[in-house]
């Protein structure tokens, strides 16, 4: 029981901040830098404990008595609930100052942040569909929520009425995905449709397959797959800064937890039917994706388009693996990682400039960046070669993994096309920086503001050039290598049978 | 101590850079820094030919585990091949330091010190992947310097240089990460490394991509005609330094990478690839040379000129006999030399008279003896000028294309001509003639203007009066080599 207990902590943790930082949010006596201090205190008590868990151990179900299979505790859920937390730390670290510089902050926004965390800890952690449906709600509702949280502003209510709708609606057929499997397996847990589909006839899978399609169809839709992506663009842009930055770091990691499990696990005899389609939805988003990309003004809208590419190399992962590639699925990890440091970095820059300007931050804007700030622009140009895969950065080797599993998985077709839209980010990442670096500035340059959230952001680069260059000559340092041992370890986790 | 020198070769100039960096070294101890940074990589260098063993093979090797699961290590060595270009980086490297001694731009001298840690590492890389990652982050500080540091629609340029050179190392990658996978494939284990990814066979279809993909690179980098459209605007746009670099060192490592990679891992398939190639640098030769001949900005006919003559170069490569190899290492040496020369002659009389373009110049000879000497040297080393180096590398190559095919060395014979023509032509124009933009405010060299050229001027002439000095450094690895595709036949 004990032990159980300790198991579910860094869940139960997040889950008390939330209502707490939910009392709180009434009381004018607290200030918006108390608030963060609270959240960001909850957050990295469950980091720790997480921490401390992490590696090893045997998966095990959480209170089976209780939940029944619904939920599990493996490496791989930790491995993600180490960078929900991360991600949700940094988020509130880094926007300290954008938070204090506007006005309709307040104490709801951290309750919302937990909320959100939790439900996307939970969505790792399940192995049953229909508690993966209240996860992913959770996570959502709280993030739809937060897209909209500038009440008066009209671009953020748009986005967030667009998101919430179209979110929903997919949601929804999550359930009905749900329903079919149940009728078909009588059981929810990813378990017993594993091996359901195992010894079923060609006749009884097809309402799981059917049932499995719609669920896929909600995913796809969460990651902004084309053709689900038709709110990306304009969800990233009208929400805040923070939120989007949250957004792009955490929810969509969440996501790709889930479709690992489910397409992992579960799923696993039948991705035969899938994988063709997974494989059109890839060709499709790496293509549009980069389309969006291109044809974007605005930083911010650029990187929301460019996430939708990274998508796209995630699904050239995902059918990797389900096409018996044995690098894909660590691949897919470390890919998320990679992509966690470098996304949490860019809109960290994007939100810092924020705090201290109200433009719009085209391409424009940024002419002469380099020599006002020239830290931050440095920084900038770094988490840019790492999203355009640039050798010598963590993003490099993230695409290094997923395409030689393409290659491994004989998708040659899928492996020319990702570095083919890899060369096209290149246009639209390397425009910023030639826009940083190659016009003079107007007016001094400012010194660097030596504060928290520049302090995280450089970390976060140097973070980014040792995961691309790291070497593990250096003792107690762990070097490129390290990162994807840590992944496959997460990895082989879920191959493990639970008791 | 000697493992692991190639190491600190390599990465000198960026351990250098990172401290006066973080050090935020004002500018007189940043570019003392980088000089003797620059200095102690040719002491190293030089010592490392001291103690090279023609018949050695590979030699001062190391092999370090990088990424273990994948077999990705961190493994350098130098051959006669990689020696040759070795020597013309850290001894032009100097050269360029001096020219850019009064450069202010605190920038330009990080990223030339970045830069020199990129093209060293490529060339000295016998893992796939390190080359790819010194191969592509060589290309920063270019775009960084053409763009920031350059001049004319320097923004642009930069970009097509970047996105034109991009794409061939992707389609490079691709190959890479195949044959890595082939690797595994077939042992069980990923490797990447160059020895061991020689020894896989492929099936001629397969084989013909794969070489595909790296030649697009090489021939992108070189550049092949077809393939040369960022060549003009990139030289054009680009400070002097970059341009040397770009021409004498970058350039160069396209047609390296024919040798290491191409011969190392495609030798077969690369006979089919040949007569294309070689049709495409004769293309390249003549049209480049056209072109030389009708442009009138000083600096944009050079680069044609250099296109011209790389494509002589690759011509060489392909013409698999002695001469033709013999001939192509050691012009890729001269011509990095004389183009060096060449280039930062313009570089200066740019920083004099404001103009470089050919109309508008004249009687240089009457304003500046000194200076039109060296000008005149430099130029008639580009044509081949017998008793210069290059004369020396251009009519090995020529003699080993008449060896191969008499047709194929009179069309490498008439590159040498075409050179004389357009060569003379601008000079006629810019050094004698009547007094041009060059007026009397015409400064002459000085003692720093001549301390770099000199270097470059003797070496030409030492290889170009006794070759006998070189070749036999690079002959018996080359004959060996040679031996063994003549065994593979």
């Amino acid at each position: 029981m004990m032990q159980m207990l300790l198991q579910a902590l860094p869940l139960a943790v997040i889950f008390a901040g939330a209502f707490v930082m939910m009392l709180l949010s009434r009381t004018r006596t607290f200030g918006l830098g108390r608030f963060n201090l609270v959240a960001v205190a909850f957050l990295a008590v469950s980091f720790l404990l997480g921490l401390l868990q992490y590696g090893g151990s045997a998966p095990r179900l959480l209170w089976q008595g209780t939940f029944g299979p619904a939920f599990i505790v493996d490496d791989f859920a930790r491995l993600f609930d180490l960078m929900f937390t991360a991600g949700a730390m940094l988020t509130l670290l880094i926007n300290t100052d954008y938070f204090r510089s506007r006005r309709y902050y307040n104490g709801e926004y951290f309750a919302l942040i937990l909320f959100s965390v939790f439900g996307m800890m939970m969505l790792a952690h399940t192995n049953e569909l229909v508690s993966a449906f209240i996860a992913l709600e959770t996570a959502s509702l709280s993030i739809y929520a937060l897209v909209g949280y500038h009440k008066n502003n009209l671009i953020s209510s748009e986005a967030m009425m667009k998101y919430l709708v179209l979110g929903s609606m997919t949601g929804v057929f999550f359930m009905l995905g749900t329903a079919l499997i149940y009728g078909a397996v009588g059981a929810t847990d990813l378990t017993a449709i594993a091996a359901f589909m195992q010894h079923a006839g060609e006749g009884e899978q097809t309402m799981v397959i059917v049932g499995g399609t719609f669920i896929i169809v909600t995913i796809l839709f969460k990651i902004g797959a084309v053709p689900f992506h038709s709110w990306v663009v304009d969800v990233y842009h009208g929400a805040p800064y923070p939120v989007t930055m949250f957004m792009a770091s955490t929810f969509k990691i969440a996501v790709f937890a889930i479709a690992l499990r489910l397409y992992l696990v579960d799923f696993a005899t039948v991705q035969t039917v899938w994988t063709p389609v997974l494989q059109a939805v890839t060709v499709l988003t790496l293509l549009g994706g980069s389309w969006l990309a291109i044809s974007q003004q605005t930083v911010k809208r650029m990187l929301a388009g460019s996430s939708i590419v990274h998508s796209g190399y995630l699904l050239i992962a995902l059918t990797s693996a389900g096409m018996g590639s044995q690098v894909a699925a660590p691949a897919i990890m470390f890919y998320l990682i990679a992509y966690f440091l470098s996304a949490v970095g860019a809109f960290g820059v994007l939100s810092s400039i924020a705090s201290q300007s109200r433009r719009q931050m085209t391409y424009e804007d940024f002419k002469g960046f380099a020599d006002r700030h020239p830290y931050l622009a440095l920084t900038m140009a770094v988490f840019m070669l790492s999203l355009s895969g640039f050798p010598s950065t963590i993003g490099f080797l993230g695409k290094f993994y997923i395409f030689s599993g393409a290659i491994e998985s004989g998708q040659l077709l899928l492996a020319g096309l990702g570095i083919l839209t890899a060369f096209i980010s290149v246009y639209y990442y390397f425009r910023l920086i030639a826009m940083m670096y190659f016009y003079p500035g107007e007016g001094e340059a400012q010194k660097l503001r030596v504060n928290l959230s520049s302090t995280l952001i450089a970390v976060m680069a140097v973070l980014i050039i040792w995961g691309g260059i790291g070497t593990s000559l250096i003792p107690f340092v762990p070097g490129a290598d390290g990162i994807i041992d840590v992944a496959q370890q997460a990895v082989a986790a879920l191959a493990v049978p639970t008791p | 101590m000697m493992e692991k020198v190639l190491t600190d070769i390599i990465f000198l100039p960026f351990v250098a850079a990172l401290l006066l960096g973080v050090l935020r070294a004002p500018l007189g101890w940043l570019r003392l820094g980088a000089l003797l940074s620059s200095l102690g990589v040719l002491a190293l260098v030089l010592a490392v030919t001291a103690g090279f063993d023609p018949d050695g093979g590979m030699q001062y090797m190391r092999h370090l585990p990088w990424i273990a699961n994948y077999g990705i290590a961190y493994f350098v060595g130098v051959d006669a091949l990689s020696l040759v270009l070795l020597l013309l980086i850290a001894i032009l490297i100097p050269l360029l330091y001096l020219y850019m001694w009064h450069e202010k731009r605190k920038g330009y001298w990080y990223n030339m010190m970045l830069l020199q840690t990129g093209v060293t590492g490529a060339v000295l890389s016998l893992d796939l992947i390190l080359f790819y990652l010194f191969w592509e982050t060589m290309l920063l500080p270019v775009f960084i310097m053409i763009g920031r540091y350059g001049s004319g629609d320097r923004q642009r340029n930069a970009m097509k240089i970047v996105l034109m050179t991009v794409m061939g190392s992707m389609s490079m990658l691709l190959a890479i990460l195949y044959l890595g996978y082939s690797y595994f494939a077939a042992t069980g284990g990923w490797s990447f490394d160059l020895e061991n990814l020689s020894t896989l066979r492929f099936s001629p279809l397969t084989s013909v991509w794969l070489a595909a993909g790296f030649l697009l690179a090489f021939a992108i980098k070189i550049p092949l005609v077809g393939f040369h459209t960022w060549m003009a605007p990139a030289y054009g746009s680009s400070p002097t330094p970059a341009v040397v670099i770009l021409s004498a060192i970058m350039a160069k490592l396209g047609a390296y990478g024919i040798w290491r990679f191409g011969y190392g891992l495609f030798e077969p398939t690369l006979k089919l690839y040949a007569p294309f190639i070689m049709a495409l640098a004769i293309i390249g030769m003549l049209y480049f040379a056209v072109r030389a001949v009708t442009e009138n900005d000083l600096r944009r006919m050079f680069a044609y000129a250099s296109g011209s003559h790389l494509s002589l170069i690759a011509l060489g490569v392909f013409v698999t006999n002695l001469y033709g190899w013999g001939g192509s290492l050691y012009f890729i040496a001269t011509h990095a030399l004389s183009s060096a020369g060449i280039f930062i002659m313009i570089g200066l009389l740019y920083k004099r008279v404001g103009s470089i373009s050919i109309g508008a110049l004249g009687g240089l000879a009457q304003q500046a003896p000194r200076f039109a000497l060296f000008f005149v040297f430099f130029a008639l080393s580009i044509a081949g000028l017998p008793g210069t180096g290059g004369f020396v590398g251009e009519l090995l190559i020529i003699v080993g294309a008449f060896k191969a095919d008499p047709l194929i060395g009179m069309f490498a014979a008439t590159t040498m001509l075409a050179a004389m023509l357009y060569v003379f032509w601008m000079l006629q124009r810019t050094v004698f003639g009547s007094a041009g933009a060059c007026s009397s405010a015409c400064r002459d060299l000085d003692a720093r203007e001549l301390a770099m050229l000199i270097p470059l001027a003797l070496l030409l002439l030492v290889t170009g009066i006794v070759p006998s000095l070189f070749t036999p450094i690079f002959e018996p690895q080359l004959t060996a080599m040679l031996a063994m595709l003549g065994g593979a036949r």
